[in-house]
């Protein structure tokens, strides 16, 4: 069995995994880290986004094996402490969320895009979550959060 | 029954100080930080994992079904089949609370012999892993031949036809007959007859149907699930052969309904696994599984004949409504019966007849989905005013607002709506706020359309809906409400809170919702129907009301004032106009727990009970109270490629009084996307029966870049019979938006398509004639 | 069923290509797709190699009017690149509609083309470009022009262990014009139901040189070469560009469906083209 070593959400991880498992398994059933969720099974609905070197990818598309020696953050490593990161305070504020199944893959495709974008537009926004399905808000309150998100990881 | 609404009520004294306000709801810092368990989140020691094996065919016979291999594998704890569980069935229907008749519809829990759709269950399997569930279920050997099928309900009505359930496939009828219909045709200038279809539609929820169950020292059989409905506890109980005390449902925040979680799903195969092994049991659905394992909302085949005179007055409506009920019952029923009373819109109708029949097939089973019939009605009754309004050449806002039903006025089972109907205002309203229509440019045409609707909230009133909500205050202060209702991300339990904290005036850092648990939280009914709100958050109003008066009164002796002058606020007590007066909330608590002053309340809200409706006539009360609102639409077609883009969407909706308008926006937002889709890109296929759209990448929900701006124009009459005259939201926000979709294409090409979805590809037929 | 399979993450070309000749073994790279499929159980390697530290095969570089890119180079590369925003804009565009952020994070161009399907979206502007490819095995390397790598549905002349290493092209001239439509059942992130790139090359009021490429209507990405035909050498009018769409529909051979039907397609494949080459003749006029 391959044993891979990574950072995840700042600590130091080693795991012995199969070839074939998947990083979301690795982070839900090996680390107990559960906020990562599964909607799909065919890469569609993006619950499942985490950052692997400080890029957005869905972790259910990814050999954890292939994380060997990566930084990987998941929506449990975002905020510091009791401080919410602010993408995070932003989706809770503007009501960016409504059964949270979504929420975390958001919240981590929100950030990574925040960071590519120095000024998102509303557009970006949408385009940029293309590949995050919800089914409860109509996409109108995320939009609105990751918008005040970005500009609040500016200040 | 309530009082008919005064319009010219004043309404100026009320004054709210938590309720009606945007407040960040008690469930959101756990979905934004991760921390929130969801059903599939838990796991136990010693934990078995479940599989289920599924037809592959959609009408067949089960000549060999040998587990043996599968059984010998190791890792392998249980495999189950039919033969396992001799005169087991699964009940199908609506979960009740009063013990009234129902329609005691049931289904086979794995096939015995006869399959009728694709993916009905063969076998369970529990094993040490999912691996090794997934192996034993390659093992399983089966042979299934093929059986005579039928899979449209026209045909499956057809005498001769293969018999699905029953004797004729016929699971529904419904009749109504008001006025004297051939009377209103002859009076009639003009006659406009359509026929409009709708498609199966998916749920879609983003969480796949997941649990674990367990038997604990009491032989309770103990279920975390993902569900809509913790009292199917009685049925589960029932399908396996045990007491009704011996099922216990606990609820987690669902990852979304929609209906789609109305029914039972993994839990009576997790109980039967968990208590054959003595271990626990979990099983997840594939987003496959789920695809083939839950039903879809009915295709309705809606026929609308209208008779109307030049100057706009409608004068007689015939309508036959035709659903697909799918492979078995379930809520078909219920769901035509809505159609049925929907049939005619927000529209004073004198004289209407409304025939519909639900016909099963060898398609999947069709049951609850947000809207319940009474969207399916929609789109076509609204289309169909359209359609009138252009045969006589008037405006189709003005045959509207010639036909509104008012205030009073007798809806379609002779009911009189006792709240405010302001579906003209919200038309009108929605309607301008389209504002400037965007110009048209080179292929790319624009269309508007409007939908305005009634849509009921709470269930029909012959099944005798009650519901229960316990609220207390601890001797700190801290307020704890209990309930049974589950939150399916609606923000049901944060609007419990909010309701509770507005009663006895603490503030929203001081509360706690314990729900969905139904062994230990009041029994509160189920969160479909439009109903959460208006049952529980009635129910934990007059709990807290009750707990309010004792804390006042006590309040009252100590000042030395009348109870009408003790305010409750900001965690606080304090008598009107005498500042020297005061005492902190936990105080007077405290005070009350020293002397022994009950501080908790157990509160039963009970819808009005009625008798079923006149079989015969359909006339009768169905409902306590209905929704009224509009939806506006603007689109773009691009009439060489048919693509079609919502421009603009508003919706303005009268919701009696906003909880929390943030969760009544989200609502309406939420409704309008999922409207969307069902007007344009969305739609389970079945071929013969077979599902040819099983995954996220065939079947298209909308993405952020499908979706434009909503705007939500809320309006409050204050005239429901939910908490604080709330109305319901929760189904009406999705009603009206495929129809004015629909509208708003026929507006732009000049053509109508009357089945939904409307595709590029049907555009373009309409315009282009291609083949 | 997610069988189980042998990975190896060899750490440069030489050794990933010698494990590639071994029965049974495929390249994975990005994975949206193949990982996708091996979880169904339609794909079932026993050897997966994933390329994933071959960093030598990522990368965009332009040289002496040639862009070249590693077959690992991501789509998300592409869209930051400003050598394929200057040289390549029907390909920027079909990668901005290519699936969503994250798959556009780790899907590469390689495996777009190596994937074979005729919705391919990268493939149709890669057409337009002339693109060659380069092939490499543990046995050598070969330069084969895009048109010629497809022969068949999923099929393709790569010979058991080869990699597409490399995809490179000539870059445009000034005058010239290339775009890109993808016709999809949704906006966001949806399968092609017809994709059209155009490239336009105009010289003195006249169309020197037209490409006109169809995805998602044959069994592979095709040139409606007729069409081209019909445009080269001239002054386009309306309706010259309306008979060179009616040759690009003629040549599309489209299936149906459940995303749409043939008709629809060609009726599609018939409108697109009409339009594309009418804007880009606009833009060079």
């Amino acid at each position: 069995m391959p044993t891979v070593n990574l950072t995840v959400n700042g600590k130091a991880v080693s795991a012995n995994v199969e070839a074939r498992t998947l990083l979301v398994n690795l982070l839900r059933e090996q680390l107990g880290l559960t906020g990562t969720h599964v909607g799909c099974d065919t890469s569609q609905c993006g619950a499942c986004v985490v950052h692997v070197d400080g890029k957005s990818v869905k972790a259910c598309t990814l050999l954890a094996v292939q994380a060997n020696g990566s930084k990987v953050t998941t929506i449990e490593g975002l905020a510091s402490g009791d401080k919410l990161h602010p993408m995070q305070e932003a989706f809770r504020e503007h009501h960016g969320l409504q059964c949270g199944f979504c929420t975390p893959g958001m919240v981590m495709s929100a950030v990574c895009l925040a960071q590519n974008h120095p000024n998102l537009t509303e557009k970006d926004v949408r385009e940029g979550l293309e590949g995050n399905l919800c089914r409860c808000t109509g996409y109108h309150n995320i939009v609105q959060a990751v918008l005040a998100g970005a500009q609040a990881m500016r200040r | 029954m309530s009082a008919p609404f005064d319009p010219n009520r004043n309404l100026a004294n009320v004054s709210l100080r938590h309720v009606g306000k945007p407040l960040v709801r008690t469930d959101a810092p756990g979905k934004a930080t991760g921390r929130t368990p969801y059903a599939g989140d838990y796991v136990m020691p010693g934990m078995l994992h479940a599989k289920v094996l599924r037809s592959p065919m959609p009408s067949a016979r089960l000549v060999r079904l040998d587990v043996s291999k599968a059984r010998a594998l190791e890792g392998v704890a249980l495999v189950l089949t039919a033969r396992d569980l001799p005169d087991r069935l699964a009940p199908t229907d609506i979960p009740g609370q009063t013990g009234q008749t129902r329609l005691k519809t049931d289904q086979q829990i794995l096939v015995r012999e006869r399959v009728r759709y694709h993916g009905e269950p063969l076998a369970l399997i529990a094993a040490e892993s999912v691996d090794v569930a997934e192996k034993a279920m390659s093992l399983i050997d089966y042979d299934l031949e093929p059986w005579p099928g039928v899979f449209d309900p026209e045909s499956a009505m057809r005498p001769g036809a293969p018999v699905v359930q029953g004797t004729d496939n016929i699971v529904a009828r419904h009749a109504i007959g008001k006025g004297d219909i051939d009377a209103g045709f002859a009076a009639a200038d003009m006659v406009v007859e359509r026929t409009y279809r709708t498609q199966f539609i998916e749920h879609a929820f983003l969480e796949p149907e997941v649990g674990l169950a367990w038997v604990d020292e009491n032989d309770v059989v103990n279920i975390r699930v993902s569900t809509q409905v913790i009292e199917h506890f009685r049925f589960i109980a029932d399908a396996i052969g045990v007491p009704h005390n011996k099922v216990r449902i606990m609820g987690a925040l669902v990852g979304g309904g929609f209906g789609g979680k109305e029914d039972i799903t993994v839990e009576i195969y997790l109980a039967l696994l968990a208590k054959h092994t003595g271990r626990p049991v979990r099983l997840e659905f594939t987003r496959e599984d789920s695809f083939v394992g839950h039903g879809k909302r009915h295709p309705f085949i809606l026929t609308y004949k209208t008779g109307v005179k030049r100057n706009g007055k409608i004068t007689a409506l015939d309508v036959r409504l035709v659903s697909d009920a799918g492979a078995y019952v379930f809520l078909s029923p219920y769901v035509l019966l809505y159609g049925a009373i929907a049939a005619p819109g927000p529209y004073l109708i004198e004289n209407l007849k409304v025939d519909a029949v639900s016909v099963a097939t060898n398609n999947m089973y069709t049951s609850a989905f947000r809207g319940f019939g009474s969207a399916q009605a929609c789109v076509a009754y609204e289309q169909q005013m359209d359609e009138v309004a252009q045969a006589i050449g008037i405006d189709r806002l003005d045959l509207r607002r010639r036909n509104y039903l008012k205030t009073g006025e007798p809806t379609a089972t002779g009911y009189r709506v006792p709240s405010a109907v302001w579906t003209e205002r919200c038309a009108d309203i929605a309607w301008q706020a389209l504002g400037e229509k965007t110009p048209a440019k080179g292929a790319i045409r624009i269309g508007r359309g409007l939908a305005a609707y009634q849509q009921s909230y709470g269930r029909l009133t012959f099944l005798h809906d009650t519901s229960e909500a316990w609220v207390g205050v601890e001797v700190d202060g801290t307020v704890i409400v209990r309930s049974g209702v589950t939150d399916i991300g609606a923000g049901q339990a944060s609007a419990l809170a909010q309701i509770a904290i507005e009663v006895l005036g603490v503030n929203m850092e001081n509360v706690v919702v314990y729900n969905s648990d139904s062994a230990v939280t009041p029994l509160a009914g189920t969160t479909t129907a439009t109903r959460a709100l208006y049952m529980t958050g009635n129910a934990a109003r007059v709990a807290a009301e009750a707990v309010r008066g004792r804390l006042v009164a006590r309040a009252a002796k100590a000042f030395g004032v009348p109870v009408d002058d003790v305010v409750l606020a900001d965690n606080k007590v304090s008598a009107l106009d005498r500042p020297d007066k005061a005492m902190s909330f936990a105080d007077l608590v405290r005070l009350c727990a020293t002397e022994g002053i009950q501080r908790s309340e157990l509160a039963m809200f009970r819808a009005p009970f009625t008798d079923r409706l006149d079989p015969a006539t359909g006339q009768g009360q169905a409902f306590a109270d209905f929704t009224y609102g509009a939806h506006a639409i603007e689109v773009a077609v691009d009439t060489e490629t048919g693509e079609v883009t919502v421009l603009k969407s508003v919706a303005c909706h009268d919701v009696g009084q906003c909880i929390n308008p943030a969760a009544v926006e989200g609502q309406i937002e939420g409704g309008a996307a999922q409207g969307q889709g069902y007007a344009l890109s969305e739609e389970m296929i079945y071929r013969e029966g077979r599902l040819m759209t099983p995954s996220l990448s065939e079947y298209l929900i909308p993405t952020a870049m499908d979706v434009p701006v909503v705007k939500s124009i809320i309006l409050e009459s204050r005239s429901g019979v939910g908490p604080f005259g709330a109305k319901g939201i929760g189904e009406p926000a999705l009603t009206p938006v495929a129809p004015a979709i629909a509208n708003a294409v026929a507006d732009a090409i000049g053509r109508r398509i009357h089945d939904l979805p409307i595709t590029p590809e049907k555009v373009v037929r309409a315009l282009h004639g291609i083949d | 069923m997610y069988a189980t399979f042998d990975l190896d993450r060899p750490g440069d070309l030489a050794a990933a290509l010698a494990i590639l000749r071994t029965k049974g073994a495929v390249a994975l790279a990005g994975g949206t797709n193949l990982i996708v499929d091996m979880r169904a159980g339609r794909e079932r390697p026993q050897r997966v190699v994933s390329l994933d530290k071959l960093g030598v095969l990522r990368g965009i570089r332009q040289a002496r009017g040639q862009v070249t890119i590693g077959g690992r180079t991501t789509v998300t590369d592409l869209l930051l690149s400003p050598v394929i925003a200057k040289t390549a804009p029907a390909l920027v565009e079909s990668a901005r509609q290519f699936a969503g952020q994250m798959v556009r994070n780790t899907a590469t161009v390689a495996g777009n083309i190596a994937c074979g399907s005729p919705a391919a979206d990268l493939v149709p502007p890669l057409f337009a470009l002339d693109a060659r490819l380069t092939l490499v095995s543990a046995r050598g390397r070969r330069t084969v022009p895009i048109e010629s790598f497809f022969i068949g549905y999923k099929k393709d002349i790569r010979r058991p262990g080869e990699l597409i290493s490399r995809i490179s092209w000539k870059a445009p001239s000034s005058r010239s014009c290339a775009l890109f439509y993808k016709l999809a059942r949704r906006k966001g992130d949806a399968i092609t139901v017809v994709g059209v790139a155009v490239a336009l090359d105009v010289e003195r009021g006249r169309c020197r040189r037209a490409r006109v490429a169809l995805g998602a209507v044959a069994p592979t990405v095709f040139r409606a070469r007729e069409a081209e035909a019909i445009l080269e050498g001239q002054t386009l009018t309306p309706e010259l560009i309306e008979s060179a769409a009616e040759a690009a529909a003629a040549a599309a051979r489209p299936i149906d469906d459940i995303r749409a039907s043939a008709a629809y397609r060609r009726h599609g494949v018939h409108a697109l083209v009409r339009r594309l080459i009418g804007q880009a003749w606009e833009k060079l006029a």
